[in-house]
């Protein structure tokens, strides 16, 4: 089990000594998504913004909560990056087929350079989310500054994600289809955009019993309420020290073997 | 001092056969390298490979197809890790398997050698210091801060190679002896190649080409089913070609 542990380890350390390879190869992915378009990488804060506003706008009609767009701005800023890192995840080491069996680099690298991917889509958002909270006239406190402390959670959980579902894609190809379809159905019940006030029911289940919930509530909390979320916190650290056991795990069982897999 | 060696190994790997929806081949398999145990299904790809190669020797590897000497470079890069016996290197390898990999249609010539150059694992310093050599030999001249999707395929080939070939390996891999372009590069292509394999302090080249192995190689190793039919000098081996 040790041997296991060490083994991701090291993946890991020589995947994070190789930092040039896949930054270089996740900025030229992005490029590469946007080549030949006039805007090129903001579309992505334009895309966060349509969507943004769409739903704004048609679920805030009969509403009067003034923190509404706030609330849709940072659940979909959220729930964005959670669905990009799980729905590219699935096919990220069959996407990287010639490499893992062209060369010696480390699967690890595969992992970081999605993972900058990620984080660099992720960003633009942010400045799409920011937009938003200024327009919307949000007025920031000392307890927003909580929130980065939320993304900064959010965003140390994703490469265990990106190693399990990578695994998970390589292993059972035909998850990528049930993981895609899965994640369009978990944006309806996860409070994206619906709000829970303690009324139980069917909200109540899918609040308290998905974990997306806290992912979500550790960034908006401060943001929307102007509260700290210690609860939620917890419990998304709790979750994200299981994902990342379970991950190294994988990595560490898995590494040298996923060649023969793909 | 360089040296590779091989100390009895073998690589079985279970067959891919995925959890999926899609229905099961039922069919039972005819070669005998193929097994079952229980629900699943081993490929035997290597068995007992032994041998021990020292600076100055030109290995040559020659058998059928599927005899296992992709296989063997593979294992002997560490692309594959032998589940029995193991490998011993002592000093820096380096490949020759797929030498367009990971180039990028939208990049320019020049940002495809950097990207390549990093992946090859080279320092910055290194990139920049091969940068001219590699333009110069590609004879791409103005086209290298061109996208690559708008080369020829000789321009496309030509670029590869002479990125792939700006090694100082010591122990070099090879796929098949690699060429491009058009006959004038060619026989440029020929003349670096044959400088890289007296440069190397190893060479294991497999291929097809008893000819060309005779004239590289002093040792070669056949393989016939992943394992070792003959390891011996090239002129014994060819003795009869």
């Amino acid at each position: 089990m040790l041997n296991i542990y060490k083994r991701a380890a090291n993946d890991m350390k020589d995947g994070l000594r190789l930092s040039a390879v896949w930054m270089a190869l996740a900025k030229e992915d992005i490029g590469d998504q946007h080549r030949n378009t006039t805007l090129g990488p903001l579309w992505l804060v334009v895309n966060y913004l349509a969507f943004a506003a769409s739903f704004i706008f048609l679920v805030r009609v009969g509403r009067d909560d003034p923190n509404y767009p706030a609330f849709v701005a940072t659940g979909l800023l959220v729930w964005f990056y959670m669905m990009d890192v799980i729905t590219n995840s699935v096919t990220l080491f069959l996407r990287e087929e010639n490499f893992i069996k062209g060369t010696t680099l480390p699967i690890s690298v595969y992992v970081f350079r999605f993972f900058a991917q990620s984080v660099i889509r992720g960003g633009y958002a942010l400045v799409g989310c920011i937009f938003i909270l200024a327009v919307s006239g949000s007025a920031p406190t000392m307890v927003w500054l909580y929130s980065i402390f939320g993304i900064a959670i959010l965003v140390m959980t994703a490469p265990a994600v990106i190693i399990i579902f990578a695994f998970v894609g390589a292993l059972f190809p035909d998850s990528q289809f049930l993981i895609t379809n899965l994640m369009r159905v978990g944006m309806f019940l996860t409070p994206v955009f619906w709000t829970y006030e303690g009324t139980g029911g069917i909200r109540h289940f899918f609040y308290y019993w998905n974990p997306f919930t806290y992912f979500l509530e550790i960034v908006r909390f401060p943001i929307v309420y102007n509260m700290v979320p210690v609860t939620p916190s917890l419990i998304a650290i709790g979750i994200g020290c299981g994902l990342w056991i379970s991950a190294l795990w994988l990595l560490g069982r898995l590494c040298r073997r996923i060649v023969f897999y793909l | 001092m360089v040296s590779i060696s091989a100390h009895n190994v073998g690589l079985s790997y279970r067959l891919g056969r995925k959890l999926s929806l899609a229905p099961r081949d039922l069919r039972l398999p005819v070669d005998q390298r193929i097994s079952e145990h229980g629900r699943a299904r081993y490929v035997r790809a290597l068995d007992g490979v032994t041998f021990q190669l020292q600076a100055g020797d030109r290995l040559g590897l020659i058998g059928s197809n599927g005899a296992g000497k992709t296989t063997l470079l593979k294992v002997l890069h560490g692309v594959y890790q032998p589940n029995v016996g193991h490998v011993e290197r002592i000093g820096k390898v380096d490949a020759l398997f797929n030498i367009s990999l990971g180039f990028r249609p939208h990049a320019s010539g020049r940002r495809n050698i950097v990207l390549r150059g990093l992946i090859n694992g080279w320092t910055r310093y290194q990139i920049e210091e091969r940068m001219d050599g590699i333009i110069e030999f590609s004879e791409l001249g103005e086209f290298i801060d061109m996208p690559f999707k708008s080369y020829s395929q000789g321009m496309a080939a030509r670029l590869a190679f002479s990125v792939a070939t700006a090694l100082e390996p010591e122990i070099l891999l090879m796929d098949e002896w690699i060429g491009a372009g058009d006959p004038a590069f060619q026989e440029k292509a020929r003349d670096r190649m044959l400088e890289l394999t007296q440069k190397a302090g190893i060479i294991i080249l497999a291929s097809h080409n008893h000819q060309l192995l005779k004239r590289i190689c002093n040792k070669v190793l056949e393989l016939d089913a992943g394992r070792v039919k003959a390891f011996r000098p090239a002129e014994e081996a060819f003795s009869k070609s």
